[in-house]
């Protein structure tokens, strides 16, 4: 076979291995890594599989935050005005965490129906609000 | 008065790169060379008025001037004056100029480093440029003015910068972050000048190669103070969350290291010569795409600023006006292609075929984990997901352990093919015997070992076995020590910089501990043998702040050792951050968050210990340097 050729049938071989093997890794960690995020009325309408990992978020109700005196349970409900779901969580809380503010929990739906969160994400900016809250306040505010 | 000069001058900068924009296409279509006598003066006048313009602002945020938006929004009179200085590039307005400001920067760095501008290959790179430039002037101009004043009613004080931007580590992050960005504008400018004059043959790819390596190591710098920043600010303890804007900034870094590992071969070699070609335009659109990401607010991001579609709609424009129109003048380029040699699988040109596979594809699939929300979103009628930190670790690993292979041997590969194969023992044996080494350190630092820790040791001792070792030993087989190393030194600091990163990471992820719980005064902690103690908590006043400040000693079996943990509230913003209190040392750092109050003096604190933690932005840091070297040794070379 010509030199030249055998060159470009190599690195064309290479090429092709190389984008299938990524391609196989990319689907395979999509699949088990995608998490679906929902809106409380969602939530409560039952679409949610029983525990898949989920991302859900919506503005913290007012006076709903309990807290405990000695461990770091905490509970909260989440609202997207139209219906509320209740968070539970245990561990520190970021520092924008607060009343009437915008939050996105990652975790697991209870058998209860409460939220289990493994994980309360944090946002560097006190005015912003998480694009995925206000996405579903505007979708409630449009019906 | 003095905003409105900033603005005149910024207009006048616009103006300047219109005609810089047009003027060498001219000669370029007419055949002659009118422009190329003007273009040193030109590039200078062009980075003075945009440099003058910046100074304006930030003198506007160092006298307080609240008549203007920008400032009123970003600062405040009990601003320390570092970070008033500092808050000129803490939004998006500012921060545009300042791009605005190192692109220009590079431009003058370019035609200086030419003596004479005597050919349409540097006046044509220099038009791309001032077209980059001129593209980013008018969208500063138009959506983002950093100098539209809030009159007549202009506040008598502004709302601050935000809290956790006040920090040495965010003054000087974002400039070498742009630099690094914006530096990706020149090798696609020298690539676009290089096809439209057909000069693919000769100088290009030497010309381009030191700069977008100046340009990686500066994105290096940019990205590791990022994950330093994040570590002690944001009270996680992580140091890289595969946040989308993170990834904005990776995706890029991975490219430029591709294009001028895929240059290399271009110059010496005169293959590859279409793929330098397109990963040039591939990693500016990477740029392009990462400034988009970041700025419009299409994806969810610790980082993202607001949602403002009209500025991500004039970014996508400026990207598809770039992008599109470089990928047309090169698939409408037409030249023989004439391989000037030919290689075998053992080759050297094979390695790095397969270090640009390895990087491009590893990039792109990061690229798209980042955008498949988007995509998700539109395909599925507003259905909200995310993709999360699992998929880039699992995705990462075997391009990272690809990577690591060929670094360790890639330096003894011949061009052509390997003939002598003798090296593949050498570095072997010396590997190993760096591998047990340093899992006898790790086996008596932890107690155990772990998979993760195993692998990151071998990559580690594989590369500065062939990176580092064997080049000291043969050196001084050879008795040639310093010319063996100062042909080497860029290289040799940038390989074991990354050994290092990856052991690094290898590490802290294997043998982190972390414990949330809550502690009252005099209460102690048992954490791996550490006992951390809860000594007090003092009220402390700062001076744009107020703060809890706790006191933690640490004791091992002898020292004790004092940290620091505040928990502040600043005063204009109203807003609560975590100073983590951290203690460094080689092996390992402590580091401890202070929580909330939960009643009376208990409060809740996030005590963890991460070891080899500092290795992961020492081996970054170390990267950059070797790039710094050996992009700077060619462009003295060069010129």
């Amino acid at each position: 076979m010509h030199p030249l050729r055998k060159q470009r049938i190599y690195a064309i071989t290479a090429v092709l291995i190389g984008t299938s093997v990524a391609l196989i890794l990319v689907l395979n960690a999509l699949s088990k890594n995608m998490n679906l995020f929902y809106s409380p009325t969602e939530i409560i309408e039952g679409v949610v599989k029983n525990d898949s990992l989920i991302r859900a978020g919506g503005m913290v109700k007012e006076g709903s935050i309990i807290k405990s005196s000695n461990s770091l349970e905490v509970s909260f409900v989440i609202t997207d005005f139209k219906n509320s779901v209740i968070v539970v969580y245990e561990g520190i809380l970021p520092d924008l965490f607060a009343e009437n503010a915008g939050v996105v929990v990652q975790g697991r739906l209870g058998v209860d129906g409460n939220f289990l969160a493994s994980e309360v994400l944090a946002k560097h900016d006190e005015n912003y609000m998480p694009p995925e809250v206000y996405k579903i306040l505007e979708k409630q505010n449009d019906s | 008065m003095i905003p409105e000069i900033g603005h005149i001058l910024l207009i006048a900068a616009l103006v300047v790169s219109f005609v810089g924009s047009v003027l060498p296409f001219f000669d370029l279509a007419s055949k002659k060379s009118y422009s190329q006598s003007y273009i040193k003066p030109f590039s200078i006048f062009l980075f003075l008025l945009i440099f003058f313009s910046f100074l304006t602002l930030i003198y506007s945020f160092l006298v307080d001037d609240f008549s203007l938006t920008y400032v009123a929004e970003n600062s405040n009179t009990l601003l320390p004056n570092y970070f008033k200085f500092a808050a000129t590039w803490g939004a998006h307005e500012g921060s545009l100029v300042l791009w605005t400001l190192c692109i220009s920067l590079w431009l003058v760095a370019f035609i200086y480093s030419k003596k004479e501008v005597d050919n349409a290959f540097t006046s044509v790179t220099f038009g791309i440029m001032s077209q980059v430039i001129f593209a980013f002037l008018i969208f500063t101009l138009l959506t983002s003015n950093p100098f539209e004043r809030l009159l007549p009613f202009s506040p008598m004080q502004g709302s601050d910068l935000n809290p956790s931007l006040q920090d040495f580590a965010f003054t000087i992050h974002p400039p070498l972050l742009y630099m690094g960005y914006s530096g990706l504008a020149l090798p696609f400018s020298l690539a676009v000048a290089a096809m439209m004059t057909n000069n693919i043959e000769s100088s290009w790819a030497r010309t381009s190669r030191p700069w977008s390596l100046l340009s990686c190591s500066f994105l290096t710098l940019g990205i590791g103070l990022g994950s330093w920043w994040a570590y002690y600010e944001l009270g996680w303890g992580g140091w890289w969350f595969w946040d989308p804007v993170e990834n904005a900034a990776f995706v890029p870094w991975l490219i430029s290291i591709a294009l001028f590992h895929s240059l290399i071969v271009t110059e010496k070699r005169g293959l590859f010569k279409n793929w330098s070609l397109l990963l040039s335009i591939l990693s500016f659109a990477a740029s392009l795409l990462g400034t988009f990401l970041v700025r419009s607010g299409v994806l969810t991001s610790v980082h993202a600023f607001a949602l403002d579609p009209e500025r991500g709609l004039f970014i996508l424009g400026i990207f598809a006006f770039f992008i599109i129109g470089s990928l047309v003048i090169y698939s409408l380029k037409n030249y023989k292609l004439s391989p000037t040699s030919i290689y075998d699988l053992t080759s050297k040109e094979f390695g790095f075929l397969l270090n640009n596979l390895l990087l491009v594809v590893l990039a792109v699939s990061i690229m798209f984990g980042t955008l498949f929300p988007i995509l998700y979103e539109a395909y599925t009628q507003g259905k909200q997901v995310s993709v999360g930190p699992p998929y880039f670790n699992f995705l990462i690993m075997p391009f990272a352990i690809g990577l690591g292979l060929l670094q360790g041997v890639g330096l003894y590969l011949g061009w052509g093919q390997t003939k002598n194969f003798s090296f593949v023992s050498r570095v072997a044996i010396e590997a190993s015997v760096l591998f047990i080494f340093i899992n006898i350190v790790l086996y008596l630092l932890f107690g155990k070992f772990n998979s993760s820790a195993v692998i990151a040791s071998l990559l580690f001792a594989w590369i500065v076995a062939g990176n580092f070792l064997d080049i000291i030993i043969r050196g001084f087989q050879a008795n040639k020590l310093r010319v063996f190393i100062s042909a080497r030194l860029g290289m040799i600091f940038a390989h074991t910089g990354i050994a290092f990163l990856v052991l690094g990471i290898g590490v802290v992820s294997s043998f982190s501990s972390e414990k949330e719980l809550i502690l009252g005064p005099g209460d102690s902690y048992d954490l791996e043998g550490y006992s951390f103690k809860f000594e007090e908590i003092n009220f402390q006043k700062g001076p744009n702040y107020s703060a809890q400040v706790a006191k933690i000693n640490i004791t091992d079996q002898e020292d004790t050792l004092t940290l620091i943990s505040e928990k502040r509230n600043y005063t204009a913003s109203n807003q609560t951050t975590t100073e983590a209190g951290i203690i460094a040392e080689v092996f390992k750092d402590y580091y401890v968050a202070l929580g909330e109050n939960v009643s009376n003096d208990n409060w809740s604190f996030r005590l963890q210990i991460k070891p080899f933690v500092r290795w992961i932005w020492f081996g970054a840091l170390l990267v950059a340097i070797g790039g710094f070297i050996s992009s700077l040794g060619h462009l003295r070379k060069g010129s």
